[in-house]
């Protein structure tokens, strides 16, 4: 009771750097300013460990949130690189053996930290604070209270070299199917972003999804024909800067990261759409009450708006607190939905729907690939 | 080596083959460190050495190597008495089911890296010791022990009963017989097989991951991971350091005992 | 002390005691039992892998439910049935099974020669180089290597840009099968040459050149004196080759292009991607089960390899 009404303080962000200043770095011991509420502030942890996707990821982060966190509170940020998919078995054991966990926040994809929701692994965070001034984005849909909170949204593109499509970009996803990019594609080796806009390509209908598939299926034999790569987030970038391949279906912030590094490279939102999805920040169960206490600031001080925006800037992503910025390069851009319109050309599908039927969609898309 | 023109024409035309394909990869990589661009490629683009003094800048980077060496050593330690007492047993005596026990011994090496750091995992954390480094050395030498064991089981056939008979003869008690006979005779095989424990322990990462946290990362960790981004040349400059560092580990090597002893021996 | 090793040296006093412990501890009537001892921490040690084959077991027989992402409490075999049944799992057994045997044959082709110059030639300086050769490639991790075969047989790579000097146009030498055994056996030829190492050093040169004396051509003589006196390492490193391109993971996922999956890729997907532990377990076992099966079939065609030394002796 008494933790709800620390976190419901109303904290500005800007008296607090005020304090910070005049205190001088070494002496903060109480960011959040010197009221005797925070008298009972929990005892502060050396570091946290946040785990982060590499690259670009984990230095968008950095420069919005975790630095920005060590700044206010004093309390260091590790980063553990290790894969979203590698730390979930980590975390599901520790919990189950009752350890401490291995992390005390996780950046997660919503869908797999929907299935650790699920399995009850995760800590509620619906008494953030920074919750009430976020967009319906944030809010996990069909789980009970905020047991992951969504820090934004993104878009599975179709990214494409601008030389192989001389006659204009590609409009549809059936465009894959030209003979003269066999073996110039690339799709996730799960099929993760394909399935659905698949399943419209192939003449379906979305509110067929999970019953009958068959379309998408069928869609995907079709690609199989072409033989396409099948990789990760690295393996698209390498093979367009190796000139492996020509379009590929993955995540816009990899498309615009490899634009950054000089490789020719544009995307769309073809005719029958794009898979929309979120990623969000949880927290495993098992931590000490006072790490528990701060890693929850973390996931609050990743809701105010002044992160999101520094974080998102380098993410190049929408995210879920009203009034954001989108970055120059990416205004109006299909990867960057800020309107309803835009939305209406994206697909989004419940997590729920997803994690049930996930292994059954991966285990046909792989049958189909590798037969 | 004795033999024909014929004999060696033959041999010569295996083995180039084997060096090129052995050493391509390796060429090119080195090459590519040395690039002033962003990218591997090969030949570089232009000479620097900009993503040296990258990797050098990095403390986490030189924390992991260091951690990565005790899980090395612990590795190596352990492996050499238990691999090298397991290969003279199954190598001079008769064991009873010693077919079911080399199975067993081989199990490293017939279950999947993923089952063995899984199973590890959830045994060590029972266990309550994660987050240690001494584990990971311990999962290293499980799951490559079978080189240690083979390793000195294929040098064994050095091992001369007559001589360890004649020295009992002369009144050696079997402990004596064991350090000044049999053990020299295994030599060879037990450095092939530390050798190789260690640059394996070096390089280990699949069931690593699965055992360190973000405070214990090793270096083939900390690479892995950082190559689900994006590969930057900065790889292959820690490549090259670690070839140097082996270089120089081998030439010790050779100076202290000669790297003949192995291959050349008696 | 200089008196004292003259009369009787430290160490022959430390070496006596050394045997009064052991002989103490350890009677001359049990040493039957020697081996078994000598033996016991390499089982030990291998049963850390045992006591997690344990608890891999236990969730190969309990299934996800995909609502709430837990085990069923109750033990049922649906997760063998769907490996058996699924021809998914079929195709990538099959494909790993028979990438083995084929990455085993080839690189013991070519690690027997290698290995043999190594250790019959005159020129010590030739041999360093030949096993310092072997040891480089470990130092570059598989992935940052598998980059390198990518700058080399892409499709803007340096085979392929030669290829086009003389009017060939680009052909995709990756991410295909060949592509996984060709990284298998690259990978694996030092294992297996450093077996075969000590196993030719064995065998005495004065025997090949009496072969030789005697009026064999070197082939004869390879056949008849080098390949049975060295089967012993032949089969340890056809062993150690078999069961690690087997179980092999990094290769097929890197030089494959994402369609050649081996039965560790499968496995990985199912504990990492779909979270589904309890197929992951079953396939586990599975392929530990066929590896050691595999391993049985070898002593019993083959020979107990390393053993067959005791064994004619007696």
């Amino acid at each position: 009771m008494s933790d709800q009404k620390l976190l419901s303080m109303p904290v500005s962000r800007r008296s607090v750097l005020g304090t910070i200043a005049a205190a001088g770095a070494a002496t903060v011991f109480s960011p959040l300013g010197a009221t005797r509420v925070f008298a009972q502030e929990p005892e502060k942890p050396s570091e946290i460990i946040v785990r982060a996707w590499g690259g670009s990821w984990v230095d968008s982060l950095k420069a919005g949130v975790s630095d920005s966190f060590t700044k206010m509170t004093g309390i260091a940020v590790r980063h553990d690189l290790t894969e979203d998919n590698e730390i979930q078995p980590k975390v599901w054991a520790a919990v189950a053996q009752k350890r401490v966990p291995p992390i005390h926040v996780n950046w997660d994809t919503t869908t797999n930290a929907t299935k650790s929701a699920l399995r009850g692994v995760t800590e509620d965070l619906s008494d953030l604070p920074n919750l009430k001034n976020t967009t319906d984005l944030a809010k996990p849909v069909g789980l009970d209270g905020y047991p992951i909170v969504n820090t934004y949204g993104y878009v599975y593109v179709l990214a494409y070299r601008p030389s192989a499509f001389p006659d204009g970009p590609p409009t549809s996803w059936k465009d894959l199917l030209d003979p003269k990019l066999k073996g110039r594609i690339a799709l996730y080796n799960d099929g993760i972003g394909f399935h659905f806009p698949a399943q419209v390509a192939g003449g379906g209908k979305l509110e067929d999804i999970p019953g009958n598939m068959q379309p998408a299926w069928d869609f995907i034999a079709k690609i199989k024909e072409q033989q396409p790569l099948l990789g990760e987030d690295p393996d698209f970038t390498t093979w367009f800067q190796k000139g492996e391949i020509d379009a590929a279906c993955t995540i816009s912030t990899n498309a615009r990261e490899a634009k950054k590094n000089g490789i020719e490279l544009a995307w769309v939102v073809p005719e029958e759409g794009a898979k929309f999805d979120t990623d969000g920040l949880w927290i495993p169960k098992g931590l000490p009450e006072n790490e528990l206490y701060w890693a929850k600031q973390y996931i609050n001080h990743a809701l105010d708006k002044e992160a999101q925006q520094v974080w998102l800037d380098g993410l190049g992503l929408p995210g879920v607190v009203p009034g954001l910025t989108p970055p120059a390069d990416l205004a109006n851009d299909p990867s960057y939905p800020t309107t309803e319109e835009a939305f209406k050309h994206l697909i989004r599908i419940s997590s729920k729907v997803q994690v049930e039927n996930e292994s059954v969609w991966f285990a046909k898309f792989k049958e189909i690939m590798q037969g | 080596m004795i033999g024909s023109r014929s004999k060696t024409i033959v041999i010569w035309t295996f083995v180039a083959i084997a060096l090129i394909l052995l050493s391509a990869p390796t060429i090119v990589v080195l090459g590519a460190s040395f690039t002033a661009g962003n990218m591997i490629t090969f030949p570089p683009q232009g000479l620097s050495v900009k993503w040296y003094g990258a990797i050098l800048g990095a403390s986490d980077l030189r924390q992991a190597f260091i951690r990565s060496l005790i899980v090395s050593a612990i590795c190596t330690v352990v492996s050499i008495p238990v691999g090298t007492l397991a290969g003279i047993a199954l190598a001079k005596y008769k064991v009873r089911f010693e077919k079911a026990i080399q199975i067993y011994l081989l199990l490293p090496f017939t279950i999947p890296l993923i089952g063995s750091g899984i199973g590890m995992m959830l045994v060590f954390g029972n266990m309550g010791v994660l987050g240690q480094l001494w584990p990971v050395g311990i999962a290293c030498c499980v799951i490559n022990l079978p080189f240690m064991i083979w390793a000195v089981t294929a040098s064994a056939s050095n091992l001369n009963e007559d001589l360890e008979l004649a020295a009992a003869n002369c009144g050696a008690p079997p402990l004596q017989r064991f350090l000044y006979i049999t053990l020299p005779a295994v030599l060879p095989g037990v450095i092939t097989g530390s050798l190789l424990m260690f640059i394996l322990a070096l390089n280990e990462f699949l069931v690593s991951l699965l055992l360190v946290d973000a405070r214990s990362v090793t270096l083939p960790v900390q690479i892995y991971n950082s190559i689900r981004s994006i590969i930057t040349p900065d790889l292959a400059a820690i490549s090259v350091v670690f070839i140097v560092c082996a270089g120089i580990a081998i030439t010790l090597l050779d100076r202290l005992v000669g790297l003949d002893i192995f291959l050349k021996s008696k | 002390m200089r008196n004292s090793r003259v009369a009787y040296p430290l160490t022959w006093r430390v070496m006596d005691m050394l045997e009064n412990v052991c002989a103490r501890i350890w009677p001359a009537s049990l040493h039957r039992l020697l081996p078994y001892l000598m033996l016991l921490p390499a089982v030990v040690l291998v049963g850390l892998l045992v006591l997690g084959l344990f608890q891999i077991g236990d969730a190969s027989l309990r299934v996800l439910d995909t609502s709430t992402f837990l085990f069923s409490e109750d033990y049922s075999l649906e997760n063998y049935r769907q490996a058996i049944t699924s021809g998914f799992f079929a195709v990538v057994a099959s494909r790993s099974l028979m990438g083995s045997v084929i990455v085993t044959v080839i690189t013991l082709l070519f690690a027997l020669p290698y290995a043999y110059l190594m250790v019959r030639t005159q020129s010590s300086g030739l041999r360093k180089f030949l096993l310092v050769a072997l040891f480089l490639p470990f130092f570059i991790g598989q992935v940052v290597r598998a980059y390198g075969w990518l700058i080399i047989l892409g499709n803007q790579g340096m085979v392929n840009e030669a290829l086009g000097l003389v009017g060939v146009p680009p052909v995709r030498l990756l991410y295909n099968y060949p592509a996984v055994l060709f990284g298998l056996i690259q990978y694996m030829l030092p294992f297996a040459v450093l077996m075969l190492a000590p196993a030719l050093t064995a065998i005495p040169e004065e025997l090949e050149s009496a072969a030789g004396s005697l009026g064999a051509n070197w082939v004869r003589t390879f056949r008849h004196i080098v390949l049975p006196l060295a089967r012993p390492g032949l089969v340890g490193a056809g062993l150690v080759v078999m069961t690690l391109s087997l179980t092999d993971f990094a290769i097929p996922a890197i030089l494959g292009g994402g369609s050649q999956d081996f039965i560790a890729n499968a496995i990985y997907d199912q504990f990492f991607r779909t979270s589904n532990q309890g197929l992951g377990a079953a396939l586990s076992l599975m392929l530990v089960a066929v590896g050691s099966i595999m391993v049985g079939v070898v002593f019993a065609v083959f020979g107990a390899g390393t053993l067959a030394m005791t064994g004619g002796r007696k």
